[in-house]
């Protein structure tokens, strides 16, 4: 009994820290994040935030004097790629509203933690393009002035935040009918059984043969589960529900011992990567004003081939970091899963609001992006 | 003992075959806390929520540095009628503005050639209120638009003049200056020799910088740095640098 508790409080700890460390870690507010006194004042901000702000910066600023190495030393261009890669981690471990999105995204789905590192990568790897282009067309190709670049990335930048808000507000529906079904079963039953979140689920139940067993609010622990993935392709079609009861079962299997990782099937049905990729686009479109600047100053000096490098290595650095993130905030929910797991329809009712929460965080990041109340990482514009 | 409280959720009838230890804590010792759970859960979110809104000012670490030096313009009458700045940017940045922009002589560029991004650099930074922020008794004191604007192309880098004169010209005993971005984007440096120069001034005015790397500064202003306050703005207070001017 005595263990059990003990771990029962250790996993509440872990789960409550990453929590606490990715707010924070999205945060650069040097203040103790409940208000408590301030940091170290002998640090200009407190800190592992205030620490990482410190990093970047300094990597971000030898990136210019490497640069101009290079010129005369070929040999420092592997110097600029290490700070770039540096820089990368660092740039994305601060605040940002990509990872927040992204992050968020995933708990909001049901998602798995391979699918979030793909996904990191991948709008990683766009943003770097991204950046490429509008330095490669604009600069490069049309030497246009860094008025008009900058009137361009303007224009994604509003592009990109009203996509996330949409995004959002799709979340927040689909996710919002979730929590009020699981409401309603949750009030409207007091009978002592299992009902609750059946009941919801089964308004979305057709014909699943194996699977409807599975959706038991997350009772089921460990029953064969035979063929039921045979049904995926049908499933993704029929809305988030069948994806995310079928995730359930597979986190438990996992943790306790028998895993069995996501199928392929799993991660490539046809609404799930498809929605993973509109996650993507939304915070991926946007370049990041470092990128620029280093394009354009490796360009003055002859050298854009190896700014192109650094801004992809840089992206690279940026893509570990968020993907470790999107680990952390996968895992978080899974804990809280198998926390809430035994709970019936009260657990399922803490997962609802949990996801319904993420999704109204992304919304939210949307229309304070777009009304300015959230200052993202400023357009270099004077 | 599972079995039984499973019994009030249901199982549906199916058999549990096999239970690892690593679910069992929660359902028998957290049995009766899902509500508390639940309040802990949206706790947190509604933390995490809070700190990535009021934490948007802070999302930027500095691109462009700048190394100001400024001159406080007295009247003859004693009264301080505006402010002169050259701001020199980085190595980075200079090359970056010049973009696009031709050039009679390669490698170097004239004050006429700069005079359009000159200009686009006052428009831009009126947006920011010129990132200098003007107190007499706490009171904001305001600009009037920027005179004497232009660009110096100077070792390779880019140097900006310009002058914010007062509304009105303050005649007061001790006037509070601060040049910061207040989501550092912009890093100020002022400059290591003689940053703030008086002119003009009557013979009895001194001034008082305080730079951001002064570590008491910084904890006063991380002191006033609160949640939530709706204007984004305080954070790269942290490295405003202050300069108090005292006219006894």
């Amino acid at each position: 009994m005595k263990t059990n508790r003990q771990t029962a409080l250790n996993c509440l700890a872990i789960m409550a820290v990453a929590i606490v460390v990715d707010g924070a870690l999205r945060s650069a507010l040097a203040q103790n994040p409940f208000g408590g006194p301030p940091a170290a004042p002998d640090a200009q901000i407190g800190g592992i935030v205030g620490w990482l702000m410190t990093k970047q910066s300094e990597f971000y600023r030898e990136m210019s004097a490497t640069i101009r190495a290079a010129k005369a030393d070929g040999s420092a261009v592997w110097t600029l790629l290490a700070i770039s890669f540096a820089y990368g981690i660092f740039h994305a471990a601060g605040p940002g509203h990509g990872k927040t999105v992204i992050s968020s995204y995933l708990v909001a789905n049901e998602e798995t933690a391979r699918r979030g590192i793909v996904l990191s990568f991948v709008s990683a790897l766009m943003q770097s393009l991204i950046a490429v282009l509008i330095v490669g067309i604009g600069a490069w190709l049309l030497n246009v002035t860094a008025k008009t670049m900058c009137g361009a990335e303007r224009a994604i930048e509003i592009a990109s935040y009203t996509l996330i808000a949409a995004f959002g507000v799709r979340l927040v529906w689909s996710k919002g009918g979730g929590l009020i079904r699981a409401l309603q079963s949750s009030y409207g039953r007091s009978a002592p059984t299992i009902a609750p979140v059946l009941a919801h689920a089964t308004a979305f139940h057709h014909d699943h043969g194996h699977h409807s067993h599975d959706h038991g609010g997350h009772e089921h622990h460990h029953h064969d589960r035979g063929p039921a993935h045979a049904t995926v392709a049908r499933d993704r079609v029929s809305g988030h529900e069948h994806a995310e009861h079928r995730e359930h079962g597979h986190v438990h299997d996992e943790h306790c011992g028998h895993s069995h990782g996501p199928e392929p099937s799993q991660l490539s049905g046809p609404g799930g990567w498809r929605r993973g990729f509109s996650a993507v686009l939304t915070v991926g479109i946007r370049p990041c004003s470092g990128a620029i600047l280093v394009l354009v100053f490796a360009l003055a000096q002859g050298l854009f081939w190896a700014g192109i490098a650094a801004t992809f290595v840089m992206g690279l650095g940026t893509a570990i970091t968020v993907a470790t993130i999107a680990i952390i905030a996968v895992s978080a929910k899974g804990l809280a899963r198998r926390i809430t797991a035994g709970r019936g329809g009260s657990g399922a009712l803490v997962m609802h609001g949990v996801e319904f929460a993420a999704a109204g965080m992304v919304l939210l990041f949307g229309v304070g992006l777009l009304l300015g109340y959230i200052a993202a990482e400023r357009v270099t514009c004077f | 003992m599972r079995g039984a409280r499973l019994g009030r959720a249901g199982t549906g009838g199916q058999p549990i075959k096999s239970r690892s230890a690593c679910e069992r804590p929660w359902q028998s010792q957290w049995g009766v806390n899902v509500n508390a759970l639940m309040r802990l859960l949206l706790h947190l979110l509604s933390a995490s929520a809070a700190l990535a809104l009021s934490s948007g000012a802070a999302q930027a670490h500095p691109h462009v540095w700048v190394t100001a030096a400024s001159e406080l313009i007295f009247a003859a009458d004693g009264s301080i009628t505006g402010i002169r700045h050259a701001w020199t940017f980085d190595d980075m940045f200079s090359t970056y503005a010049l973009q696009g922009i031709a050039a009679k002589k390669k490698g170097t560029y004239s004050r006429e050639e700069l005079a359009p991004l000159a200009q686009t650099n006052m428009d831009s930074l009126k947006e920011y209120g010129f990132f200098t922020f003007a107190k007499v008794n706490g009171q904001k004191q305001p600009f009037q638009k920027p005179a004497d604007y232009f660009l110096e192309y100077r070792d390779s880098t880019l140097v900006l003049h310009f002058t914010l004169p007062f509304k009105t010209p303050i005649k007061t005993k001790q006037l509070a200056v601060e040049i910061f971005d207040p989501t550092y984007f912009v890093d100020f440096a002022l400059q290591k020799q003689n940053p703030i120069r008086l002119v003009g001034a009557p013979a009895a005015c001194a001034t008082t910088i305080q730079r951001p790397n002064d570590g008491a500064a910084a904890a006063q202003k991380l002191g006033e740095a609160s949640f939530l306050n709706g204007s984004n703005s305080n954070y790269g207070a942290m490295f405003a640098n202050k300069i108090n001017v005292d006219c006894p």
